[in-house]
């Protein structure tokens, strides 16, 4: 049986390891739940993101935190931008997962264009640096990390249930109708809530730049977990993706720390598949 | 339509020669194993859609079941020494088992629609594959599959998987038509729309979805089994990634999942596109053309390639004239009341949680008699119907439907029973024409005939209620009054003993509501049992033999329409509730 | 037979160095431009999906000596033309691309494509159309059944039972030899073949393997297995990683505050490895470094500077020449002299000057003769010093000055 302290510290890890996941799903979480709209290209767009934040850091030597301020709302614009596409010509919900798919293909191959398929990697003093805490080590990125994290999901969460303009986006992703009788203005939303999403991912790449090394097929690395966090955390529910996302992290980390760390998945997911079915009531 | 059946059949056998003659025509191998990929792709696209296209069971889990039919393929061959072909059978039924046994226990819970079965079959396959690439089913080594011989059912090896290629693609091809054409197809199309209407509309939901799983994963399961052969050395990693379900679902978009040709449309596309740029020096860039090309595509075609073409074709063919329905009205003479029970519910009780929604009920409805229900909202008016019509099961009490217990029958067995039902907000399939529509509810709830006599029928209901010339409408183009009568002409077409309207009359206008009313008077001369729940008392008291006044659950009054209202409780529950509301 | 050989050999061996001795001295009066149709050599590279960052290098290594060999005599007096398609990372399109450069394109020769699964594809087509296949990038040779199948790098016939003595013997040799380890292995059929061979030499050779772990392939969540090697505290890991895998671990375990002492990385991507913090002592596996004494080594020294600039020209971030390079370098001077020497494009009379022969290559000369078509194994254990890869064992092969830093 393993001691405390390494199921107390792969606790750590996991969790924070997971507020990764759960910031990447928060976007999609956002667009899928809100705007119906899965969009593939999330993934893409942070790592765009994180290129750019290398870019800026290795040959311009501008501090990371400086590139996030100019990265972010570079994403936010194109996150509106392909919004007016979706608008324009009506994506539904299925054609969403393609046309954002073919985006992420061809962000992928820009990249590798640009960057090459070798590795990159923005060695920075943040990287490895930890707090000490009794017995347990805490990595100062990834505890960052989840704290953004934390505060978007939170902002989000309380813009959304809280304000005039959230409540009116739920009430369109409810029924867009009976909203634009209410004189919700539907579509310039849309407009704000594809921008922050985007935004988001521009976060998570700012992240990705300073914790991993960057290669063009990373892209599709998270793709399945940071699925089943958005959905686990309920789709358009910030907070929730942020949950499910520590939730993940932590469950897959300790399972490692007990079994096999090949066998990881089926713990983290067979809890998912036996909770799915059993449906306790605070889910 | 005519087109959409007998175009395939003349074409079919002519393509099935050509390509089964190509591997002889001397064309370099490079074909045949191209070909075969392209036909790789199209029998995995067109089976995912099977469930997930037709019925709107979106499943991100086809890798499952396509590695699973792999790996039993290669285990078999390649550590126990069957011959590759006797595997392929296996290769089938075990996928098929492993999705009857998951949606055995999935299509029970109806919340597990949409994007809670995409996850749900995300996380099989994450679970699966790691099982098999812990076990010693493939351990982590991966499984080189250079010892096991394959038949030479032609003179080339890529020849034999090509021509294996091509008949599983016919015949998922073959199945997708069947399926689509057939009876259950419709139950699948219904399920897509609606599920519970359909259900109600006496669809087997649990046993339409699960057989389309099944034979989803089978045909999954037998490509995944031919491709072991194909790939040569099979690890866990490059089964079970996400290509495969990412693959089938951009295939199926891009096609038209709803159709049986479109997932094949949208996979040769794209297996096409994805070859069209493998030489070195333009790699990169060929993968953002693709890109390129398949955004502009679904831009252009938002419903997919075929349904779109569909559409095109039909708004070409429609300039000539549309066709008259003419159908001769069934004049069936008014029946008195008989004595039979058509409807006997005895303490009928329904708790949600804490909530007592209906506290012990006892109604009986004779034959050919119409009951209004009445009661201020929340009352448990609309509970009664659900329960009656088995989409809420009982938690107490009984209901017999002519005699005969339905006790915990399933929605679609009380329909079939003679059970039919309307919605208060109407709920028609909406990718269904309203004739299609009719049809579907006639095939599904009544006795057991022929096509073309459900046809005429449905034909005649339509033209019942006022819908003649709207029969190939999509349910969108029919305003809310029409489409309260396309409720009726669908709950018409089940010949249905009891009939339960709710609300048939909200929302419409004064001309409106005189029609229906008309139309309801036409249906009780035909002999229906109705009981109708209604807030206009006006019709009420006009259509009603009985009311029944439901409050706070329970039977509160029953009898004569005028008596019943003039009753000083009734008044008073309606005056302080209803009313004041 | 031998006796042939031997005078085969002998004629071979002369000859290159004459030509070899004429060509330094005179480069450009005998070059005689090589004419006529061109020789057509087919293959595949992964340049698009995951496995992209090696393609990059190999197209660099393949082009270089496409031009090398065109500079020279080409194939048989003719020019060669080659031709690369992208298999996108995937072994079914590897397959059939290469159907494509056989009976479409109909190139005379083909070089093998670059990891196991596309190889093992490639393979397949290779046998069934008679085609020699050189290829330098399986490590697991036992799965290279096909007759006409050659290696181009020096794994040996059973490298899982000859390289983790490598290593222990280079652990052996250290001050303090480890007397425990731990295992940990990605689930990557090349490694984790490597890993239980790892686990079983160890075993037998009396060190205790405290841990045995497997993770899946391609895992980037490190934290609790950084956590179990930190409680574990073995004298030395040995890690069965791939690409970034070696990188995420170390930097978990710095996380924990742990420095591992001294630990081995099987097929870590070498650039981020070297140029990481953590990545100081690492050891890894290797066949040869831009050192002395393999710099002596014919043309090894032109490569490395071509190498370097057209890797810069392309904006590759890492521009030293590595063994991987090295591996498509062998592999088209196996070709070249092959069939130069059996002067003939005829695969049969390829495969059996190249199973009869030993040739010449980066990697020193190789055989061909053993189980598998492999030869001698000649893995070589190189180690991070001041960011750089240096070989440092077996000890003849350290550049001078070089030693194995224990830790």
């Amino acid at each position: 049986m393993p001691s405390v302290t390494l199921l107390g510290q792969a606790l750590i890890s996991g969790v924070l390891a997971g507020g990764m996941y759960g910031l990447l799903a928060m976007g999609l979480s956002l667009s899928w739940g809100l705007l119906r709209l899965v969009n593939l290209s999330h993934f893409a767009l942070a790592f765009l993101s994180a290129y750019a934040v290398y870019e800026l850091g290795t040959t311009w030597h501008v501090a990371p935190w400086w590139s996030a301020a100019l990265v972010v709302p570079a994403m936010f614009c194109i996150g509106a931008a392909q919004h007016w596409l979706f608008d324009k010509f009506r994506v539904n919900e299925l054609a969403s997962l393609l046309v954002t798919f073919s985006f992420a293909v061809i962000l992928e191959a820009g990249i590798q264009l640009y960057w090459t398929a070798d590795f990159r990697r923005y060695e920075t003093a943040y990287a490895t640096r930890s707090i000490k805490a009794g017995p347990f080590f805490i990595p100062v990125l990834e505890l960052m990390l989840c704290l953004v994290a934390g505060a978007l999901a939170w902002g989000t969460w309380v813009w959304l249930t809280k304000t005039y303009v959230g409540k009116a986006l739920r009430a369109s992703a409810e029924d867009a109708e009976i909203a634009a009788a209410y004189g919700v203005n539907h579509r310039k939303l849309a407009y704000l809530l594809s921008g922050i999403g985007a935004g988001y991912a521009g976060i998570a790449g700012t992240f990705i730049a300073l914790i991993a090394t960057l290669a063009p097929s990373e892209i599709w690395t998270w793709l399945g977990v940071v699925f089943a966090v958005v959905i686990i955390g309920r789709l358009g529910n910030p907070l929730g993706a942020l949950l499910a996302g520590l939730l993940i992290g932590a469950s897959q980390s300790v399972a490692m720390a007990i079994f096999s760390p090949a066998w990881a998945p089926v713990v983290s997911f067979s809890m998912l598949i036996v909770v799915l079915l059993w449906d306790p009531e605070w889910i | 339509m005519n087109v959409g059946r007998d175009l395939p059949k003349l074409v079919a056998p002519l393509a099935i020669g050509a390509f089964a003659l190509l591997p002889g025509a001397g064309l370099p191998a490079f074909y045949d194993s191209f070909l075969y990929l392209v036909f790789f792709w199209v029998s995995l696209a067109t089976s995912w859609a099977l469930l997930s296209g037709f019925a709107g069971y979106f499943s991100l889990g086809h890798a499952a079941f396509f590695g699973v039919g792999l790996y039993t393929t290669a285990v078999m061959a390649a550590k126990f020494d069957v011959p590759f072909l006797l595997t392929l059978p296996a290769a089938m039924i075990i996928p098929a088992l492993l999705a009857i046994g998951i949606g055995a226990i999935v299509f029970r819970l109806r919340r597990l629609r949409g994007e809670l079965f995409a996850l749900l079959t995300l996380a099989v396959t994450f679970v699966i594959a790691t099982i098999i690439l812990n076990t010693p089913i493939d351990g982590g080594g991966g499984i080189f599959m250079s010892a096991v011989p394959l038949p030479s059912l032609m003179p080339t090896p890529t020849g034999t998987l090509y021509v294996l290629g091509l008949a599983i693609c016919v015949a998922t091809l073959a199945t997708a038509w069947k399926v689509g054409h057939s009876r259950l197809g419709m139950g699948l199309f219904a399920i897509h729309d609606d599920e519970d209407v359909a259900e109600a509309k006496g669809v087997p939901t649990f046993r339409f979805k699960l057989a389309a799983f099944a034979l989803s994963a089978a045909i999954a399961g037998i490509v995944g089994g031919v491709h072991a052969m194909f790939v040569g050395f099979i690890t866990v990693s490059g089964t079970f990634d996400l290509t495969v379900p990412l693959y089938v679902v951009l295939m199926s978009v891009l096609g038209g999942s709803r159709s049986w040709f479109g997932p094949a449309i949208g996979a040769v596309v794209i297996t096409s596109l994805l070859y069209s740029f493998s030489g070195g020096s333009e790699a990169i860039m060929g993968r953002a053309i693709v890109g390129v090309v398949l955004i502009i595509a679904i831009l252009w075609l938002p419903d997919g390639v075929v349904p779109e073409l569909r559409k095109r074709l039909k708004r070409w063919s429609s300039t000539t004239a549309p066709a008259s329905v003419e159908v001769a009205p069934v004049v069936v003479p008014a029946r008195p009341i008989g004595d039979r029970h058509v409807l006997e519910a005895r303490g009928v009780t329904k708790r949600f949680g804490g909530l007592l929604a209906l506290a012990g009920v006892d109604l009986d409805v004779k034959e050919g008699e119409i009951v209004g229900l009445v009661g201020p909202n929340g009352s448990g008016k609309t509970t009664l119907i659900n329960v009656i019509s088995g989409h809420y099961p009982l938690s107490s009490g009984t209901i017999a439907v002519d005699g005969l217990q339905l006790g915990t029958l399933p929605a679609y067995q009380i329909a079939r029973r003679g059970v039919a039902r309307t919605y208060q907000i109407p709920r028609p399939f909406t990718n269904m024409s309203a004739l299609e529509n009719v049809v579907a509810a006639a095939s599904f709830g009544g006795p057991p005939r022929g096509s073309r006599e459900i046809h005429d029928e449905a034909l005649h209901w339509l033209a019942f209620t006022g819908l003649a010339g709207k029969e190939d409408v999509l349910p969108a183009g029919l305003n809310l009054h029409e489409r309260k009568f396309l409720e009726l002409a669908r709950a018409l077409a089940a010949k249905p003993k009891l009939l339960l309207l709710d609300e048939v009359l909200s929302g419409l206008n004064p001309a409106e509501v005189a029609n229906a009313i008309r139309l309801v008077r036409a249906i009780r001369a035909q002999g229906a049992t109705i009981v109708f729940v209604e807030h206009l008392m006006r019709a009420v008291v006009e259509l009603s033999d009985r009311v029944a006044v439901l409050n706070e659950g329970r039977l509160f009054a029953l009898g004569a329409p005028r008596e019943v209202m003039r009753d000083p409780r009734v008044v008073s529950i309606y005056l302080g509730k209803a009313y004041a509301a | 037979m031998i006796e042939r050989v031997g005078r085969w050999r002998r004629r071979r061996v002369l000859a290159g160095m004459a030509a070899g001795a004429v060509s330094l001295a005179m480069p450009s009066l005998l070059r005689a431009a090589p004419t006529g149709k061109p020789v057509r050599v087919g293959g595949t590279l992964s340049l698009t999906g995951f496995l992209a960052q090696t393609a990059a290098i190999h197209k660099i290594a393949a082009e270089m000596m496409v031009e090398e060999i065109n500079g020279r005599n080409g194939l048989l007096g003719r020019p060669v033309e080659y031709v690369l398609l992208d298999d996108q990372s995937k072994p079914e399109m590897a397959r059939s691309l290469y159907e494509k450069l056989i009976t479409v394109d109909k190139v005379d020769l083909i070089q093998g494509p670059y990891a196991t699964a596309p190889i093992l594809a490639a393979m397949g087509v290779a046998q069934r159309y008679g085609k020699v296949m050189i290829q330098s990038s399986m490590g697991i040779p036992k799965l290279q059944t096909y007759d006409r199948a050659f290696p181009a790098t020096p794994f040996g016939s059973e490298p899982d039972k000859t390289y983790p003595n490598v290593i222990l013997d280079a652990m052996a040799s250290i001050p303090t030899p480890p007397r425990t380890m731990v295992v940990l292995t990605s689930k990557f059929p090349s490694a984790q073949f490597m890993a239980k061979g790892m686990q079983k030499e160890a075993e037998g050779r009396g060190v205790k393997v405290l841990l045995y772990l497997e993770y899946e392939s391609g895992n980037h969540d490190f934290g609790a297995i950084a956590a179990r090697l930190k409680e574990a505290n073995p004298d030395f890991l040995w890690v069965g990683s791939l690409g970034l895998e070696s990188n995420l671990l170390l930097e978990a375990l710095r996380k924990l505050d742990y420095a591992p002492k001294n630990h081995f990385h099987l097929y870590p991507a070498p650039g981020p490895l070297a140029l990481s913090p953590d990545g100081d002592r690492a050891l890894c596996s290797t066949f040869l470094e831009p050192d002395e004494p393999f710099m002596s080594r014919p043309g090894m020294k032109r490569f490395a500077a071509e190498f370097k600039e057209r890797a810069a020209k392309i904006n590759l971030p890492y521009t030293t020449i590595d063994a991987q390079a090295c591996g498509m370098i062998s592999e088209w001077q196996m070709l070249e002299t092959a069939v130069n020497a059996a002067g003939s494009l005829e695969d049969a009379k390829i495969a059996a000057w190249l199973k009869a022969h030993k040739v010449d290559t980066v990697f020193g000369r190789l055989r061909f003769d053993g189980p598998y078509n492999h030869g001698d194994a000649a893995q070589l254990i190189k180690q991070v010093q001041n960011k750089e890869w240096k070989v440092v064992w077996p000890k003849e092969f350290a550049a001078p000055g070089i030693k194995l830093i224990a830790s």
